[in-house]
């Protein structure tokens, strides 16, 4: 199904259109969100609501860009708003935890300088990779995160951001190296060295 | 290549996206010195990291869940309008069914009263004249005034 037909079919409200729209972004639209929200269970979560903004707002799409950019967009600002509303929601917690009952847990980002990340599990990286990419600045976030787990080109991602071919290099350059610093803290010393 | 220059270009070097040139410099830097290869191994890290979260899939039946919540979402919308006009359309037939039958009965009350009332009106007159003025074939002479003529 060519990008017209299926938008032509998403227009008439077509099962089969829909089918196609799920099959063909499902994976794309959750891995990206995964990166925004946190875990893989609130950008499922999530998933259903950017399908449905794709459908009631196809009305909207012009030509001027791919369908697939286009969807990528509205993954992004959709899974941006849930950060930022989890962020708000952190904010409230840690607020009513200072006020009421300490629970000793620390909140954030809680890789400890001292700890070497070939001596954690993967269950342990990857919840430090994932607070590392929440840490990262919205514009290198969205960068990097399409570069590196979504394999979008530079040309590509500068379309989805609406923004230059060396913005893009020099935002998945930044985040690189704001990553491994995070990561690992001594990165910095090194550099600086 | 010293240094500085192999860690400005350490991502790069990872990424294979060094000239033949630069390759062979940062290579045999690497050979010599101790700390770089160290904050490469760390690079190394994260870029691993980075691959295996590369891996990770959406749970089996988020396609379902997905197109479940879809069909959800549009037959509702499709639903509301009939169920709307219908919430609208009842009130409003009972309402007009009252009011016509509010009209239709102060009609047939107006129409069946006032004639009713008229007739007995004359007949009362015609009553009171016979009484007073004593004409007893008033009604006859009415009955056939040209033959009297």
């Amino acid at each position: 199904m060519t990008d017209p037909e299926l938008i032509e079919g998403i227009l008439r409200r077509d099962r089969n259109a829909f089918q196609y729209l799920v099959n063909q972004y499902q994976k794309p639209v959750i891995k990206t969100a995964c990166y925004f929200v946190g875990s893989m269970e609130d950008a499922e979560d999530l998933s259903q609501e950017i399908f449905l903004e794709i459908i009631r707002s196809i009305n909207s799409f012009k030509n001027n860009s791919s369908l697939s950019t286009w969807i990528y967009r509205i993954t992004i600002n959709k899974s941006l708003n849930m950060a930022r509303k989890q962020q708000r929601h952190g904010i409230m917690l840690r607020v009513e935890s200072l006020f009421g009952h300490r629970q000793g847990q620390k909140e954030g980002f809680s890789h400890e300088p001292s700890t070497c990340l070939s001596d954690l599990d993967e269950k342990e990286k990857r919840k430090l990779l994932h607070e590392a990419i929440g840490r990262l600045p919205e514009n290198q976030r969205i960068a990097f995160v399409l570069c590196k787990f979504d394999d979008q080109s530079y040309k590509q991602i500068a379309e989805i951001m609406k923004i230059g071919l060396p913005a893009v290099e020099s935002l998945i350059h930044r985040a690189r190296l704001n990553l491994q610093k995070y990561l690992t803290p001594q990165f910095s010393e090194y550099k600086t060295s | 290549m010293d240094c500085k220059h192999f860690r400005n270009n350490i991502f790069a070097y990872q990424e294979g996206l060094l000239s033949a040139e630069d390759l062979r410099l940062a290579e045999n830097h690497l050979l010599s010195c101790k700390a770089c290869e160290k904050i490469l191994a760390d690079v190394r890290v994260v870029d691993e990291m980075i691959h295996v979260e590369k891996t990770l899939e959406p749970a089996p039946f988020t396609s379902t869940r997905i197109l479940q919540r879809i069909d959800n979402e549009f037959s509702e919308t499709r639903k509301p309008p009939v169920i709307t006009l219908v919430r609208i359309l009842q009130p409003v037939t009972l309402a007009l069914a009252l009011v016509c039958g509010i009209l239709i009965g102060s009609y047939t009350a107006r129409k069946d009263s006032p004639p009713a009332k008229q007739a007995s009106n004359s007949t009362e007159k015609l009553e009171f004249l016979r009484a007073n003025l004593f004409i007893t074939d008033f009604a006859d002479e009415d009955k056939n005034p040209v033959t009297n003529k």
